[in-house]
This record gives structure tokens, sequence and C-alpha cells, in this order.
């Protein structure tokens, strides 16, 4: 089990070093989506602040700085899942084509080894808005303590849940669509006031689909530290970890191949 | 020693039937009805350790699903089966270590980067030690003649050198089993040859076994030394390649263009395909009537171009199926 792990860490490390040198083939195309989507995320801090401004209270108890924590760590903690992950977000179409094969003929995990295989350019755009805007907002000392541990787990879980999402089309055909709504579902639900979410939504998120624990746990844990919170933020992390991976590699028994002529981009 | 056993291997897809226009579709949606499709019939053989097998058959009879199940891709649905000692449902991982696949219509390497950066990729996924990888590439590279273009960015090569970069990526872990799809599916005859060249080089030298499905009748003819023929998910025939030739690669078709209008001999063994006033088009039975012969017996001052071929891979298996069912 320990050497499992460690020979898939070594992988996933071998890929980011891999991908950041086809990324930087195209030196150009690559700083200009980089800066480009940090501009991008930029302009809807600009509009809470606006937003803020006007209002001169908060949203639901949430104040700018708070609004912004979520905004760090989603937008960090993204950028980290594609930058490792970033095939992620592609297995039903792995799926459908066929591209799974390739994954398939070599001797690791299919899941591990096809998610890591690819690096997304503008996710670095992402991860560095995320520390800029920490810096922005003057980010206090146990903010950025529980910046540093929630952009993992937060990076995880959006990787989980997307695993989870694609998995399915192992079981019911082409969930595409489902995935990538789910994914944007997750961004979208993580970057507002978690008070402003009330009823089956609430437990929606808190529970099958645990957006949630990406950014609104942490900023509980900003405001109001507790180690059971913080174990709590570990477990279903973990928890829900396994169970995409569970749910993808039971699926995997139903996978049909294709034919389609497919090149590793 | 056998180093694949098949014993009434079979695959059965589910496929969801729907029929046309919006009603249905929407009927599928709510109820979709699914009908069986049998990929692969219990379909038994083996193959021994060092042997070259062409495996053979129409599009859609079963090679591909069969070359995935022996893989570890696919979960077969019925039968068993062993792979060097393995099977590929349990043991996929320990298996692939062992076994090398090129598939015409996949690719290994990155499009973006050189291939010596996916080879390097390639040898830390399988594991192989620095100085194992690094004479591995150095013997490949010169088999392939890959040395010039290594650091050229795959999306700048021309489809004979990635094929053959593929070939490359397949085999540094020095597969015991090498299982090819099409691998020569679109590629020049100097191309073809080299890859030829390469796979009897290792078969000798190695010992590698080969599976091999085409439907070129040169890597048929010039790789292996037995064929199975495979049709709607059964085997329907098992036999040397020499046999085969001799029963159904004895054909050439001969198309003529000519400078004045003019007929053509017709000895036992010709027969007229198309005929226009200035192109005829044959085919010869060179179990009759030698080509030589034949080409003897042409004016060579009124022929202006001349092209002899073999006849499709797919006209030999109809050629084969013909004869089954003629035969009962």
């Amino acid at each position: 089990m320990f050497t499992e792990v460690k020979t898939h860490l070594k992988l996933i490390l071998k890929y980011f070093t891999f991908n950041l040198s086809a990324l930087t083939e195209y030196r150009t195309s690559f700083l200009v989506q980089v800066f480009g989507m940090a501009l991008n995320n930029a302009s809807f801090a600009f509009f809470w602040w606006v937003l803020f401004d006007r209002l001169g209270t908060g949203i639901g108890g949430y104040g700018f700085t708070d609004v912004m924590f979520l905004w760090a760590v989603a937008s960090t903690g993204f950028g980290l899942s594609h930058v490792f992950f970033a095939n992620a977000n592609r297995i039903s179409g792995m799926i459908i084509t066929g591209e799974l094969d390739t994954y398939l003929l070599q001797p690791k995990n299919p899941l591990i080894n096809s998610i890591s295989a690819r690096m997304s350019v503008t996710a670095w755009g992402d991860v560095i808005y995320g520390i800029v805007l920490m810096a922005l907002i003057k980010a206090s000392g146990m903010m950025w303590v529980m910046f540093g541990i929630s952009i993992f787990t937060a990076a995880l879980l959006i990787t989980s849940i997307a695993v989870a999402g694609h998995s399915l089309t192992f079981y019911f055909g082409n969930m595409e669509a489902v995935g990538r709504t789910l994914w944007e579902f997750t961004i979208t639900f993580s970057i507002y006031p978690e008070t402003i979410f009330k009823g089956p939504v609430k437990a929606l998120i808190m529970t099958a689909v645990p957006i949630g624990f990406i950014t609104h746990v942490p900023l509980r844990l900003v405001r109001n530290f507790s180690w059971g919170t913080l174990l709590l933020l570990f477990g279903v992390t973990l928890a829900y970890a396994l169970f995409a991976f569970i749910l993808y590699m039971k699926g995997l028994r139903k996978y049909e191949s294709g034919n389609l002529i497919v090149t590793r981009m | 020693m056998a180093a694949i056993v098949l014993e009434n291997l079979s695959k059965t897809y589910r496929v969801k039937v729907r029929g046309e226009g919006l009603k249905n579709a929407i009927k599928s949606l709510v109820r979709p009805d699914y009908r069986e499709v049998e990929a692969v019939r219990n379909i038994s053989f083996s193959v021994n350790e060092g042997e070259m097998l062409a495996f053979i058959g129409p599009n859609g009879a079963g090679k591909s699903t069969t070359i995935k199940m022996l893989t570890g891709i696919l979960h077969p649905t019925g039968g068993s089966m062993n792979v060097l000692g393995y099977n590929p449902v349990k043991d996929r991982r320990r298996l692939s270590y062992n076994i090398g696949a090129v598939f015409g219509q996949k690719s290994q390497l990155s499009f973006h980067l050189p291939p010596v950066d996916s080879f390097r990729l390639l040898s830390s996924v399988y594991e192989i030690e620095k100085s194992a990888y690094e004479s591995r590439l150095k013997r490949l590279a010169d088999l392939l003649e890959l040395n010039e273009f290594l650091d050229t960015p795959v999306r700048k090569l021309s489809l004979g050198q990635r094929v053959r970069c593929e070939f490359a990526a397949s085999l540094l872990h020095a597969p015991k089993i090498l299982f090819l799809d099409e691998p020569t599916i679109g590629l020049d005859v100097v191309v073809k040859h080299r890859i030829r060249d390469l796979i009897i080089k290792l078969n000798k030298e190695e010992n590698t076994t080969v599976f091999l499905t085409s439907h070129d009748a040169g890597d048929v003819e010039n790789l292996c030394r037995r064929a199975i023929v495979i049709d709607h998910g059964t085997v329907a025939l098992d036999m040397p390649v020499k046999k085969l030739k001799y029963d159904y690669l004895n054909k050439k078709v001969v198309s003529l263009k000519l400078n004045e209008s003019a007929g053509i001999p017709e000895p036992p063994g010709v027969e007229l395909i198309k005929k226009t006033p200035y192109a005829v088009k044959f085919s010869v039975d060179t179990r009759i009537a030698p080509i030589s012969k034949i080409l003897a017996m042409l004016d060579a001052g009124n022929i202006a171009d001349i092209t002899i071929e073999e006849p499709p891979m797919e006209d030999i298996i109809e050629a084969i199926y013909m004869g089954k069912r003629e035969g009962g």
C-alpha cells in the first residue's frame, strides 16, 4: 500500500515536470493565457468590491475580506487541481473515445495515470491569482495558515467531484454534460457566502457533493478555529476522494473502449 | 511453451436500440431497449512463445476486441485467457510490464513535445532503470533510424516518422509479446519495410511473440507463419500462411495503359476485369499462369504504363469465406 502511494506520487510529479516543459514549448501563449486568466478573475473581485462599497454593510454576515478569502481558496485550489489533474474534467470524453486504452496498457493505476497526464495552462493564472488576492486583502496570519492547508483539500475535493461526476459515464453512457454542470456548480457555489444557501441545497453541498468543504469550512476555521472542524475537513476530503476512486474503479469494469483516432495533446 | 492461451473467450456488448424520430427518442429515454451484440463468440486458440501470428478478418470481426481483452483493456463476458501466465483481468498491471502494443489509431506520444521527452516519461511509467533505458533507446533509435528527429516536436513529424516513434515507445520496456493492431495503416512502402525488418529482428534476437492484425497482405505474408481468420466473432480458419497464400494469395491484378487500342491474350488463368480502348485490367492466377509468362506474351511496344498489384486483403478474406461457403 505504502509503496503504491509512493510510486503514484512519483508519477504525478513526473507528469508535472513533463507537462510544464510542454507548456513552455509555446512560451508567449503560456504567459498570455496565465495573465489573461488572472486578469479575468480580478474583474470579479472588482465587482465584489464595488458591491460591498455601495452596501456599506456585510452580506449574510460576510465582509469583503471574507468573500475574497473564499475566492482566493477557490481560485488557487481550482488552479492546483487543473495544474496537476487537468484530465479529471475530460474523463467522460476519454471513456467514450477509447482514449483510456493507452493508460490501461500501462502498469499504473489508470485513474491517477490518466488524470495527471495533462496540465491546464490557464490554471496557473488561477493559482497565482489566489495568492495575489491574499496579499492584496492583507490577510491575517490565521488566514494564511488556513489558506495554505485548504488549497490542498480544495484541490483534492474539486478533483474528486469531477472524477465522481464523470465516472457516471461508465454506468449510464455519456455523462459529459453532467460532469461539466457539476463542475460549474462547484465553482459557483464555492465563491458565494455560505449563509445564502439554505435547506436542501445546503444539505447537498455538505454531503453528496461536498462543495461546502472547499471554501466555507476553511473560512469557518479562520473565524472560529477548532481541531474537530479541521479533522472533519481532512476526513471528508479523504473519504470523498476514496469514494470517487472506488466509483471510477468499479465503473472501469464496464469500460467498452472505442476506436476513434486519438492523439495525446 | 504457450505465451497466449484463450479458451471459449467471449465478449458481449449491450447496445441501446432506438427507433427513428423524436417519439422513439423520448421513449428510449424513459424505457431504453437493449440489444446484445456478440463481438467475440467462444474463441479458443493458443500462441506459442516466439511465434508471429496474423490475426485477420474483415472490419468488425472482433479482432480489436480480442486484442483489447488480451491486453487487459476490456473485461471478457465469458471464457478464460492466460497471457504469459497472467490473467489480464486480474493481473493487468503486472502483465503490462511484459507486453507492448501499437494501435495504428492511438498514440502514446505527446503531440507538442519531441519524442525523446515522451520516451523519458514512459521510462518512468514502466520504471526502467536509467542505464537500461539509455541503451535500449539507442538500440531502437538505430534500428528505426530515429536519431535525426528525436528532438523534433511530434506535431512536426511525418506519419512515417511518428509511427516509427510509436514503435520505439512500445518497445522501450522490452516486451515479451508485441500486439500490433493495424500498425502500418497509411504508411509508404519504405517505412512499411523498415518496420517489418524491425519486427523480424526483434523476433529473432529477443524471441518476441508477435500478435498482428493487418489488412495489408504484405505484412501477413512477410511476417507471419501462421494466420487465424476471424469472422463474426468466431475463428473461421487457423492455418499456416504458406497454405493461405497457396490457396488465396495466388492472384495478381495487372493494369495496363496502352498506346494503341488492342486486346490482350487470354490464356487459362487470366481473367479480364475491365477494358476500355486504352486501358486493360485483368487478374492472373499465378498457380496456372506464372506472371513472367503472361508479361512475355504482351506487346511491350504498345504499353504506356503497367501496374501489378496483389489483391487487397479484403478480397482474400472474401475469397476465404466464399471458399468456406462453397465447401459447405
